[in-house]
């Protein structure tokens, strides 16, 4: 069976939509059924990411109960499939939308659990997707802690800052450790000089090992030529030997073991 | 003494007794739970809540992944749970009743059989 893979992190912009694009195109381009799905209902972004037209229903109806999760999925596999399927599924980005969503109730958002914990019976079993990746908001939230629990694998992106450093410990012990959850540490954003030598690297692996209690499953290094990009390539399709897409590649074989 | 196969009207009656057995013994579980966790006896805790991430979190653990396999099955017996969790089928059936009671799930009895549900599934 497939399975649900989870990007969180305590602070925005840590990477998140960046790195779930990425791995979702690296899935495609190993032939593997992959399916998207942007549930940052306050800040949507995937919209345009792949600048497509409005799909058939928003994720935000499929929460609401008034549309199926197949009218939801917008097909990609021609532009970003490379040999497998590409599938995504979007967050309606309009302010009305964005305030509808951040105004539900707990009756609401105990429905709203409901029907992503179906989803591994809809898309996982029903349509045979290898990997349905969940792009969350970050921080303590409903709608994320809501992708967490629904998740097999939950990947946390952080950052050496100290505020993020402190929040993401909390969120281990607060949050993931107590819904037993695979959860692993992408450390992003890392400046180059501070991994120049094998032994800076071990340096930094060994502090981290201190800081976090979570397996650390990679070390994603700051790259100019990504922030230049600002979101308008995938370099898992168009630079396949950047080290980037390389990182990325690692990081996509250890949640096929994980 | 040869034993002789009891005529099907004996059988119907075994069979309600046991299902009456099966009745007592939740009954029970609920009232060893209670006894548990409000010594002092009465059934006031009945207050219904939501079963909402927030509240999941604020279970303590034995509940939490007794209320977590609930959700994720949507309509569960005790048996059903406990496969999932890997615990006893009889520790199960006494978180459930205890999460019926604290008004988070709601049970429903289907012949001999007990399910639980989080909330009923509507027609869309």
């Amino acid at each position: 069976m497939g399975k649900i893979v989870a990007f969180h992190s305590y602070k925005g912009g840590t990477g998140k939509t960046l790195l779930s694009v990425n791995l979702a195109a690296i899935y495609a381009k190993r032939g593997k059924s992959v399916c998207l799905f942007d549930l940052d209902f306050r800040a949507p972004s995937l919209h345009a990411t792949f600048a497509t037209d409005a799909p058939e229903c928003w994720l935000n109806e499929y929460l609401n109960g008034t549309c199926d999760i197949k009218r939801t999925l917008i097909d990609l596999s021609q532009q970003h499939g490379n040999g497998g399927k590409f599938y995504a599924g979007l967050a309606n980005p309009t302010t009305e939308a964005i305030r509808d969503m951040s105004a539900k109730d707990r009756k609401w958002e105990m429905r709203a659990l409901g029907r992503l914990l179906s989803l591994k019976n809809s898309l996982l079993n029903d349509m045979h997707l290898d990997y349905l990746i969940f792009d969350t908001s970050p921080g303590l939230q409903y709608s994320s802690i809501n992708a967490i629990v629904s998740a097999d694998v939950v990947l946390v992106v952080t950052s050496l800052d100290t505020s993020d450093i402190k929040g993401t410990q909390r969120m281990t012990h607060e949050l993931y450790d107590l819904f037993e959850k695979k959860t692993g540490i992408l450390l992003n954003k890392v400046l180059t000089e501070a991994l120049t030598t094998e032994s800076q690297k071990r340096n930094l692996y060994e502090r981290l090992h201190n800081i976090h209690t979570l397996p650390i499953l990679e070390v994603i290094p700051c790259f100019c030529d990504i922030l230049r990009a600002g979101g308008t390539q995938i370099f898992a399709e168009e630079k396949p030997d950047h080290p980037f897409t390389k990182t990325l590649e690692k990081i996509a074989t250890k949640i096929e073991n994980f | 003494m040869t034993y002789r196969r009891p005529e099907k009207s004996s059988t119907q009656i075994l069979e309600k007794i046991r299902e009456s057995l099966d009745r007592l013994n939740e009954k029970m579980d609920v009232f060893i739970e209670i006894q548990k966790h409000n010594p002092r006896g009465g059934l006031d805790q009945t207050i219904p809540d939501v079963l909402d991430v927030m509240t999941l979190l604020s279970l303590p653990d034995h509940l939490r992944k007794t209320a977590v396999s609930l959700c994720k099955l949507g309509q569960a017996t005790a048996e059903e749970v406990a496969e999932q969790t890997k615990r006893a089928r009889a520790v199960e059936s006494g978180y459930l009743n205890q999460l019926m009671l604290m008004g988070y799930v709601k049970k429903e009895r289907k012949g001999r059989k007990a399910y639980f549900y989080v909330e009923k599934e509507e027609k869309e």
